[in-house]
């Protein structure tokens, strides 16, 4: 499944490994390769582009995928292998081997050398445009180059060979036109003058040696369509590729940015609190030095006066002396008892501060992880995405998630019924998408999708309900009308839900000029289609059910011939008396020994006259068919209106118009009866064969002995609504119809 | 239009023209050999003739017609002129020959040739009308209309009828097709042509079967017919035609004929004029296969 998701179909990439990865992860990881370009620093498209070449070399180390990327080579090469492309490739990849040893990454770039190359931007400008140049070749060894450059020419050789096969005979034409053609020596001869010269060499007839060289070159026209196409799938996916490596980058880029501001963030905001927290202890020390300070100041001031007081007790009489020199003694005593604080009270050096960084390494470590990403967004079904067994669900992610791998899971939507849980299943795949396989048609799924990466997984996406394309429908075969210019196709619809609508595919069958051309009628809402086609010709039918997921396959092909009308007979309306022969067109009437009682009235099957009616294509056009009948049957036959009345005998009102027939005592009696009455028309030899003609756009119905192209009547009909034919015996016995032939031109002038 | 004539005395003179649905109604008048008088007859050339070779039909009038008859009442020109037909309308017997008898009676002599070679005096010298018609007459319009001479049919009117159906018996392949609106149907039976074969062939009636087309679909051998008539039921004179006779004779000889007798309709042109596109028609799918 996963395989599946990864891939375009047809691109040959099936074989690379799953670990193959292009995405985003890798040049996480691979710091190292990144530093290998020069250029690194260019900016992210280069970075793109880079990681675009990278992914398809490292993955052609591994052996399995090399060969795969080979046989890639080889399609590119043969998709836009030309000649000019090829020496520029080579001329460079001599000059510059060595460079591009070194450069590691040997391009994968074949298409850089196309001029075709729809992705201009892609290309790096000068120097790295030609690196991709000259990696033309470069895959691995010169080996394989080699083997390119030989595959191309077989092409290439082949290709002017048949370039002559078919001109030089052209060219000669102008003279003598050349008849046949040598093989040995591939040109045209002319067989009267040189094919001495040719006697010994194999010689074809010119037409067949033209049909072969055309033939030949159908065939490698087919390959290279093909080939395109394969090629425009891949280049579709390289695109995808491309802009999912862009956003990633992208993605990275600001994530990137945002991490980096909030550590500078951080950091300046701790270095603001520093800061504050230094100025305050600074003021602090400061206020307690100048308060011992002046403190300090005062004790000496006291000091001071206490020594001067004594110096003048000295000078005093001994007696005063004496009587003061006690009191000072006490206060000098006092005085000294007072501490003198001599400690600095502030250290002038600050204290050791721990700086504390743990916040900021944990903000530089969650640089490269990454959130888990959050749920992604499933998108409603795509129009004709899915298949009667797949479907192709897509789904996005919000543009600043990372994204490694998504889960994608899936039930079907059941009828709600309790206890019958569905089973559910669950794949794996890198893209934002998924073609889910092996599912049931014509149903619903419900799907939800996660996506994953490194850090985590998201919360699920809303569920979406996804369709599966209904089984193709099964055309009726045996029910298709026709007449000439039209077919009234039906069919089962195959599925057991209701789908949206029918699409019916024709092509006609033989029309070489037209060769698989395919006229399409499409939002047919019924089981049943009315489809305009060309006289004359046989189709071949297909239908296919739509609904919102998309087309069915085909149904199994029906053909129609638009040769005459077709019809069948309604054997809803058949008179219980009457036998249908098994391929429909003869109806029987049996000899009954005992009368039979008359069967019960009906609205449907006819109960008097022992009648059937046909199923006419409803066109109002010319409608013609044959009844064989035998000379001596009583019969009726011709046209009534689906509502005539089944109590009542054909012709005896006015909703049909009859021949009827009747034989007694060796005479023959014919009456072209409509509302019970006829002509009185007299016919001298009995047809064994009647032609009916109903043509609506002259409002006649007529009728023919077909074996001697005699007319014998022409009814002028009002035919508002459509007719039927209608057959009816009146005497045990068998009429056979014929239809779908074409009209004879005798029938023509009625 | 008119080429050199085959034959010196020959030469056309053309009476009237008139543009008719795209086409000319033309008459013409010449100097027969067979009938040694002055003859006129009717052309109708229709669009088509312009540029290719038309098939020719011929239309043969009943008692006391000229060419006009037809060419004035029976509208015949439309589906002529649709269908790409030349039709051919002569008149009904020598004029101006100044035979004793002649005028005396309608039905007879004057406007009464029968379509009979006369082997009887006085008659036998003009009264050839049968040669005139499927000799004389296809000879001078081959060589002077744009005319593709293999494909001719030929068609009447009561008299008319009744030559229309000898001569295509007595000619098997000439003619593609025959049709006849109330034809005399047995004239060895009928008051008229009794009177008119006693003079014109004698009083041995096996003379008169060559010209009975009753007795000449009994022995015919010829290709396959397709013959139509139309008969109006209220035909006036339907008891002289006696058309059970050739039906009776053509179912038993398995010649195909679709007879109908039309319900209300009389003898005359307004019938005629009313199923005239039918035999045209009936003409057309043979002429224009």
């Amino acid at each position: 499944m996963e395989e599946d998701a990864g891939e375009e179909p047809g691109l040959g990439r099936c074989t690379a490994p799953t670990d193959f990865h292009f995405y985003h992860m890798d040049l996480y990881d691979s710091d190292s390769r990144l530093q290998v370009l020069p250029e690194e620093s260019t900016g992210v498209r280069r970075e793109a582009v880079q990681a675009e070449r990278t992914y398809e070399p490292r993955g052609a180390r591994e052996g399995q995928a090399h060969r795969a990327l080979h046989e890639e080579a080889d399609e590119l090469v043969h998709l836009y292998g030309l000649e000019d492309d090829h020496e520029l490739g080579d001329e460079i990849m001599d000059e510059d081997t060595p460079r591009l040893g070194t450069a590691e990454y040997p391009p994968y770039g074949v298409k850089r050398g196309d001029p075709a190359w729809e992705q201009r931007d892609w290309r790096l400008g000068g120097e790295a445009a030609e690196a991709e140049d000259l990696g033309f070749g470069g895959w691995g060894s010169r080996g394989q180059c080699q083997d390119l450059r030989e595959a191309y020419r077989y092409t290439h050789g082949r290709a002017s060979e048949e370039y002559e096969c078919y001109v030089i005979p052209e060219e000669e034409d102008e003279e003598e036109a050349a008849d046949v053609f040598c093989v040995t020596c591939k040109i045209p001869v002319r067989a009267v003058e040189n094919l001495d010269a040719h006697k010994e060499h194999e010689v074809t007839p010119l037409n067949q040696a033209l049909e072969s060289a055309k033939d030949e070159i159908h065939k490698n026209m087919y390959k290279l369509e093909k080939q395109i196409i394969d090629m425009e799938n891949f280049a579709s996916h390289l695109e995808e590729v491309f802009i999912t490596v862009e956003e990633n980058f992208g993605r990275q880029e600001q994530n990137f940015e945002s991490h980096y501001n909030e550590i500078l963030e951080t950091l300046a905001q701790k270095y603001e609190e520093k800061i504050q927290a230094l100025g305050q202890k600074k003021k602090e020390k400061l206020e307690a030095l100048y308060e011992q300070l002046v403190s300090c100041g005062e004790n000496l001031d006291t000091c001071k006066e206490l020594m001067e007081t004594i110096e003048e007790m000295c000078h005093e009489e001994k007696v005063d002396f004496l009587k003061d020199a006690v009191a000072m003694a006490d206060r000098l005593g006092q005085f000294l008892k007072t501490k003198t604080d001599v400690e600095i009270s502030a250290q002038p050096d600050f204290e050791e501060q721990t700086l504390d960084f743990s916040d900021v390494e944990e903000l530089m470590g969650s640089i490269n992880s990454i959130p888990a990403p959050s749920a992604p967004v499933i998108n409603p079904q795509a129009p004709n995405s899915a298949t009667g067994s797949s479907v192709r669900v897509c789904w996005s992610l919000y543009s600043d998630d990372t994204v490694e791998s998504y889960q994608l899971s899936y039930r079907p939507v059941g009828d709600g019924s309790p206890g019958k849980d569905q089973a559910e299943f669950t794949v794996t795949v890198k893209e934002t998408y998924c073609s889910v396989k092996n599912l049931m048609p014509n149903t619903q799924y419900e799907f939800w999708v996660t996506a994953q990466n490194r850090a985590g997984s998201s919360p699920s996406s809303e569920r979406a309900v996804y369709m599966t394309a209904p089984s193709p429908p099964i055309i009726k075969s045996k029910e298709i009308r026709s007449c000439e210019e039209a077919a009234l196709i039906c069919w089962e619809s195959g599925s057991l839900n209701p789908v949206d609508s029918y699409t019916v595919e024709l092509t006609q069958a033989e029309a070489p000029q037209a060769w698989g051309v395919t006229e399409s009628i499409v939002g047919i809402p019924t089981c049943e289609a009315l489809v305009q086609l060309q006289p004359r010709q046989n189709y071949t039918i297909y239908v296919r059910a739509l609904n919102v997921g998309g087309p069915s396959a085909r149904s199994e092909p029906a053909t129609v011939h638009t040769t005459g009308s077709y019809f069948h007979l309604n054997k809803d309306t058949c008179h219980p008396w009457l036998t249908i022969s098994e391929d429909g067109f003869t109806v029987m009437r049996s000899e009954r020994k005992t009368p039979m009682r008359e069967p019960l009235a009906s609205n449907t099957r006819f109960t008097r006259c022992v009648a059937v009616l046909g199923n006419l294509i409803p066109v109002r056009g010319r409608h013609y068919w044959e009844v064989e009948v035998d000379e001596c049957l009583d019969y009726t036959i011709g046209v009534a209106f689906e509502e005539v009345p089944r109590h009542e005998d054909l012709g005896a009102n006015r909703l049909s118009w009859c021949l009827r027939h009747t034989f007694a005592s060796s005479r023959h009696k014919y009456e072209f009866l409509h509302n019970k009455t006829s002509p009185d028309t007299r016919i001298t030899v009995p047809p064994r064969r009647i032609g009916v003609l109903l043509d609506y756009a002259n409002s006649r119905l007529s009728f023919f002995n077909v074996d001697i192209s005699q007319h014998l009547h022409s009814f002028s009909c009002e035919l508002h609504r459509l007719v039927h034919p209608c057959f009816s015996l009146e005497k045990p016995g068998c009429l056979k119809i014929r239809n779908g032939i074409p009209m004879p031109k005798h029938v023509t002038f009625y | 239009m008119l080429s050199i004539p085959r034959f010196g005395r020959m030469a056309l003179k053309q009476v009237s023209s008139s543009k008719s649905f795209g086409g000319f109604q033309k008459v013409f008048e010449h100097d027969s050999v067979e009938l040694k008088c002055k003859m006129k007859f009717a052309v109708y050339l229709p669009p088509k003739a312009e540029s290719a070779k038309c098939p020719v039909l011929y239309f043969l009038s009943g008692l006391t017609c000229t060419e006009q008859n037809f060419i004035t009442k029976s509208g015949f020109q439309q589906a002529a002129s649709e269908h790409g037909l030349i039709v051919i309308a002569p008149d009904t017997s020598p004029r101006g020959c100044n035979i004793k008898g002649e005028d005396d009676s309608w039905d007879f002599g004057t406007g009464a040739g029968f379509y009979v070679d006369a082997t009887e005096d006085p008659w036998k010298t003009n009264y050839r009308m049968y040669s005139y018609v499927t000799e004389e007459l296809p000879q001078l319009v081959n060589a002077n209309f744009p005319v593709d001479p293999q494909r001719t049919s030929i068609f009447g009117h009561s008299m008319g009828g009744h030559g229309a159906l000898i001569c295509t018996l007595k000619n098997p392949g000439k003619y593609k097709s025959v049709s006849a609106f109330a034809p005399i149907c047995n004239p060895m039976l009928c008051v008229w042509s009794k009177k008119a074969f006693g003079e014109f062939l004698g009083p041995d009636q096996n003379k008169w079967k060559a010209y009975d087309a009753t007795h000449l679909v009994k022995s015919y051998t010829g290709s396959q017919l397709d013959i139509l008539i139309d008969q109006g039921k209220a035909d006036e004179f339907y008891d002289q035609l006696l058309p059970e006779n050739f039906i009776a004779a053509c179912t038993e000889k398995k010649i195909p004929v679709v007879f109908r007798l039309q319900e209300g309709y009389d003898h005359g042109y307004y019938f005629i004029a009313t199923f005239i596109a039918d035999h045209i028609r009936h003409h057309a799918k043979y002429l224009n296969a």
